[in-house]
């Protein structure tokens, strides 16, 4: 019992510690570089199955003592690791040009796998010398596993943001009260010693997370006299609001405009740039706000009342305010983020402006437009470029299931007779968003039968960013004169329908034209746009704010050579990264213990690799197709994100803990198909239903969510803990190497997942999840040769 | 009399002319200008000049002097980076300066772009916002004898209103808008080129011209490289 104690509150620190380090890491780098360092430090499961195998002569003397230890040294890990890995000085854009950086990159990523070796090792030692069945011993990893993803996230609102590795090290502590006692039952006083320590670890004041010099925020603050004026953390994210009298916030902002811009504060999420509230903007908004190229919708229709989804510090509201909304309901999913902008900042913003109605509703975007049935004559999408619009094309992070065929068709539900829908976003060479969303909206419009598309569309262009403003109905000459003159007097120029007298302009221009006149009217592609993939966004491919070709890269680099580097979308390429460097210490790892024995034995080996790793694999293909997925039902990533951690690892474990009445090999072989039926089915189900979910509340929401992959995920926790339970009759010795190929290609699974997601869609994913639980399935009955 | 003379000697060393024996990086910054520069299209006689005499090793840290001459940018403190070498030719040659010319430049940096501009024209003024920066760069400077460059440190966003107009304004960070006040110091006749994109990304240069009424027009400029090459 003590044994499945220490497990469980183990396993439960080692989640919660992985979920805490992407919020520490994100706000010190840029979120696509995160996931790179998470997985790799997550090898460290991996490692710690390697180690066991190579030392297992050792560890066989004195398991329980090893286990002891091992328990006792990762609760101060949590904290140390992460405490020295804040002194390891790199920057992620240097590793692309300075080799002297990769070693430093190196051994910030040692450190942070640290504790999660000894936590894993601390789950290989007992599965493999016998100190518990394996099916309880994995039962009470997944189950800790469930119970620290769902810690988390109260943690997230009431631990400051720097404190919350505190929650990990006291879980560590206390798991390891149940190891303080020898074997012959007395108190083992050296086992005390790192516990003391360890108490002592959390009376000490808790390290502050370094940032990036090139993040967004880490700039603002040293601007002079900048300052913090407000801050708030939640699941969701790290908020700041920076008041600097040097911040001159106005993306896009036409060369006609000649006042002044007011004092701002720019507001962060998580170190990035996310917005911006001019001071005492909310009684009388700034004067500017009229001169961006989004102010396009509000000279086609007067006085609209308007959705936004996503809100940009105040700046939003009051651009459509002082456009002439008479009022603004703004849908944001991140609730800390709003009350930040409502609550806190209002001493300094003024509030809303007086004569405009405005409402700020903290609900997913998908899920507001099927619960909400109200019309509007302008719907706004904030996040075309990214989710800010300062990060200029490296968003890698998220999927936005708005700017999709299903989203572009729910919004048009809700527009009414004069309604337009609009986005705006940087522009770019070659062009890239402008493309894909136009696209979108052409076969979202061919659907609902609004055809030509061509004519129902509006685009134009100033010094650095585009508008677009797409409707049901096609715009009258009228319009189109109205729009134009606005253009000639801001100084920007209309893009679609073609300008009257084509002016030939630069190459970009003209790149940029054509490209527009091939998404509208459905021409063949050109300009660079084949260099990414910009096929319309649908629910199952949605959009992901990165479009890179895999196979443009060499073209990339033959095209440019060093100069591909500003050009490239780099969420993409560490995505690959990760992915390559966790199959190359895969194989790096595994094939390290033959070559130390000096025995080279593929008896048994092929079997044995081949089903652990298609374990390991399609766990999380599956797992995190899921996720994704509930992002869109459940209307925001965070509850997805608990919801597919928590659940599939409850279910899994109860699958665990059942596994040793009902693992035997006559129900083995039936519980591989159910698999691969269950998860395909309740993928197809969750998404087959996901527009009658959108509109459910959201207990029910979410209860289905859990429901569609609860069988799948049940089944799912049986296959590791059987073959590991067969194989300590006759092979034992082999199952450290399993859990290590196991927590392998895990890693390399989650970068898969996304991949797949990525250029094939989420049907893929799952398709290749359950193909991949057949073939382990095949693999089954060869890991006990008779 | 001993400072006055250190101060000679200093100067002496600065200023002497570049040779191999002297210039370990000299090699490598004529590899640059070929390579990176040259091959790339920038054909202005004086840009070039300019670049290949401008010792760029001693605007970058110690610590990154070895890559001074790489084709990429560097850091060099408060989060801020030497632009590529290239991006600085794009944009000194983009704006034709000529040897009467007054050059505002916003966003000092380590001093190369300021340096690079006055081997070409008669004043530079330059701003920087970070006290760090704007000392180092001054520094380097004057070390280097460039008696026509004068600094300040500053909100750049607000131009030099004491000084304009200038006949041209490089703004070497990026920024999400043409600043108004720059655009008004902006001499009739004038041209300004900005970049659009984070320190390491630059995507987008941004040349604006005032012709002589007064009227702004802007294009796009660096992407003509990019999509031209991919025609190719």
């Amino acid at each position: 019992m003590g044994t499945l104690g220490a497990i469980f509150l183990l396993s439960a620190a080692a989640i919660a510690d992985e979920i805490f380090l992407i919020r520490l890491l994100s706000l010190r780098f840029w979120p696509y570089f995160v996931p790179l360092i998470i997985s790799q430090a997550m090898l460290g499961f991996g490692a710690a199955g390697v180690a066991t195998h190579l030392l297992r002569w050792r560890i066989a003397r004195s398991p329980e003592r090893v286990f002891a230890w091992l328990v006792l040294l990762a609760a101060p890990a949590f904290d140390l690791a992460f405490r020295a890995s804040q002194a390891v000085r790199f920057d992620p854009f240097l590793l692309m040009w300075d080799t002297s950086a990769w070693p430093a990159f190196c051994g910030f990523f040692l450190l942070l796998s640290a504790p999660f070796a000894l936590a894993g090792g601390a789950v290989v030692v007992p599965l493999s010398f016998g100190m518990g069945k394996a099916g309880p011993v994995y039962a009470a990893n997944l189950a800790g596993s469930a119970a620290g993803a769902l810690l988390a996230l109260p943690a997230f609102s009431l631990v400051p943001t720097d404190s919350l590795l505190r929650i990990p090290v006291a879980l560590g502590l206390v798991s390891g009260a149940f190891v303080l006692r020898a074997p012959e039952g007395r108190l083992s006083r050296g086992r005390i010693g790192p516990c003391v320590a360890c108490l002592l670890l959390l009376f000490l004041p808790p390290p502050a997370p370094s940032m990036s010099p090139f993040k967004d925020m880490a700039v603002a603050l040293r601007l002079p006299d900048a300052k913090v004026i407000a801050a708030r953390s939640g699941p969701t994210g790290d908020y700041r609001a920076v008041f600097a009298p040097a911040m001159h916030f106005a993306p896009g902002l036409s060369m006609r405009y000649t006042g002044e811009i007011p004092p701002q504060a720019a507001v962060f999420a998580d170190g990035e740039l996310r917005g911006a509230a001019p001071k005492a903007g909310g009684p009388l908004p700034p004067g500017y706000l009229a001169y961006l190229p989004a102010a396009l919708p509000y000279r086609l229709v007067q006085r609209p009342s308007v959705l936004q989804f996503g809100l940009r510090g105040t700046e939003g509201v009051l651009a459509s305010a002082v456009n002439g909304a008479s009022k603004v309901t703004a849908v944001e999913s991140a609730e800390e983020y709003v009350r930040l902008i409502r609550d806190d900042l209002a001493p300094f913003s003024g509030g809303w402006p007086p004569g405009v109605a405005v409402e700020i509703r903290t609900e997913g975007h998908r899920t507001y437009l099927s619960r909400d049935k109200r019309r509007f004559d302008i719907i706004e999408l904030a996040d075309i470029s990214s989710g800010t619009f300062s990060s200029l094309g490296v968003h890698a992070a998220g999927e936005s299931f708005l700017l999709t065929r299903e989203g572009i068709r729910a919004m048009l539900s809700h527009l009414s007779d004069r309604g337009m829908i609009s986005s705006s976003g940087w522009l770019k060479a070659p062009p890239r968003e402008s493309v894909k969303i136009l696209r979108t909206f052409r076969e979202a419009f061919t659907e609902a039968g609004l055809s030509p598309a061509s004519e129902r569309i509006l685009l134009v262009r100033g010094w650095g960013s585009f508008a677009l403003v797409a409707r049901p109905s096609p715009f009258t000459p009228a319009e189109v004169g109205r729009a134009r003159r606005w253009c000639e007097t801001m100084g920007f120029g209309t893009v679609w329908p073609p300008p009257l007298s084509v002016e030939e302009g630069g190459a970009e221009e003209r790149a940029f034209r054509e490209a527009v006149r091939a998404a509208v009217t459905g021409a063949t592609e050109g300009s660079g746009t084949e260099l990414f993939d910009l096929r319309p966004a649908t629910d199952d491919s949605p959009y992901f704010y990165r479009f890179l070709r895999l196979g443009s890269l060499p073209e990339f680099r033959r095209l440019l050579g060093n100069q591909w580097v500003p050009f490239v979308e780099w969420g993409v390429l560490f995505l690959l990264l990760s992915l390559a460097v966790s199959l190359a210490l895969a194989a790096l790892f595994l094939l390290l213990p033959p070559a130390l024995s000096g025995k080279y034995s593929t008896q048994g080996a092929i079997p044995l690799a081949g089903y652990f790793s298609a374990l390991g694999t399609a766990y999380m293909l599956v797992e995190l197709t899921f996720l994704k997925a509930g992002i869109l039902v459940l209307g925001d990533t965070i509850r997805a994100a608990t919801a597919a951690i928590g659940g599939f690892t409850l279910f899994s474990g109860l699958g665990s803990a059942l596994s040793e009445k009902s693992g035997s090999a006559r129900t083995m072989r039936w519980i591989f198909p159910g698999i691969a039926l269950l998860s395909a089915a309740g993928f197809l189900c969750l998404t087959g239903a996901s527009s009658y979910l959108l509109a459910s509340a959201g207990g029910w929401r979410a209860s289905i969510f859990v429901a569609s992959f609860a069988p799948a995920a049940f089944l799912m926790g049986m296959p590791f803990p059987a073959a590991v339970s067969g194989m300590s009759r006759g092979n034992a010795r082999s199952i450290p190497l399993a859990w290590g190929i196991n927590g392998f290609f895990s890693v390399s699974g989650a970068s898969l997942a996304s991949v797949a997601a990525l250029w094939g869609g989420f049907r893929l994913s799952i398709l290749g999840g359950a193909l991949l639980y057949l073939l382990a399935g095949a693999l089954y009955p060869r890991l006990f040769p008779r | 009399m001993r400072k006055a003379f250190a101060a000679l000697l200093l100067l002496l060393v600065a200023v002497a002319p570049d040779s191999e024996s002297t210039d370990p990086f000299l090699a490598g910054r004529l590899a640059m200008v070929k390579d990176q520069i040259q091959d790339r299209g920038i054909s202005d006689s004086r840009v070039l000049s300019a670049l290949r005499v401008v010792p760029r090793h001693l605007f970058v840290p110690p610590e990154y002097r070895s890559q001074a001459y790489a084709d990429h940018p560097l850091p060099i403190g408060e989060g801020q980076t030497i632009s590529q070498p290239y991006i600085i030719a794009f944009m000194t040659e983009i704006l034709r300066l000529q040897p009467t010319d007054r050059v505002l430049e916003v966003g000092t940096g380590s001093g190369y772009q300021a340096a690079v501009a006055a081997k070409l024209a008669a004043e530079v003024y330059t701003i920087e916002i970070f006290g760090s920066l704007a000392a180092n760069s001054a520094r380097t400077l004057s070390s280097l004898g460039f008696r026509n460059v004068h600094a300040r440190q500053g909100d750049g966003y607000y131009g030099w209103e004491e000084k304009a107009p200038f006949d041209a304004i490089i703004v070497t960070c990026a920024g999400g808008h043409l600043p108004p006040p720059l655009l008004r110091q902006l001499k009739n006749g004038g041209r300004m080129v900005m970049p659009v994109g984070g320190p390491f990304m630059t995507q987008n240069l941004v040349y604006v011209e005032k012709d002589r009424r007064g009227s702004l027009t802007q294009r796009n400029v660096l992407p003509v490289a990019f999509v031209r090459l991919l025609g190719h």
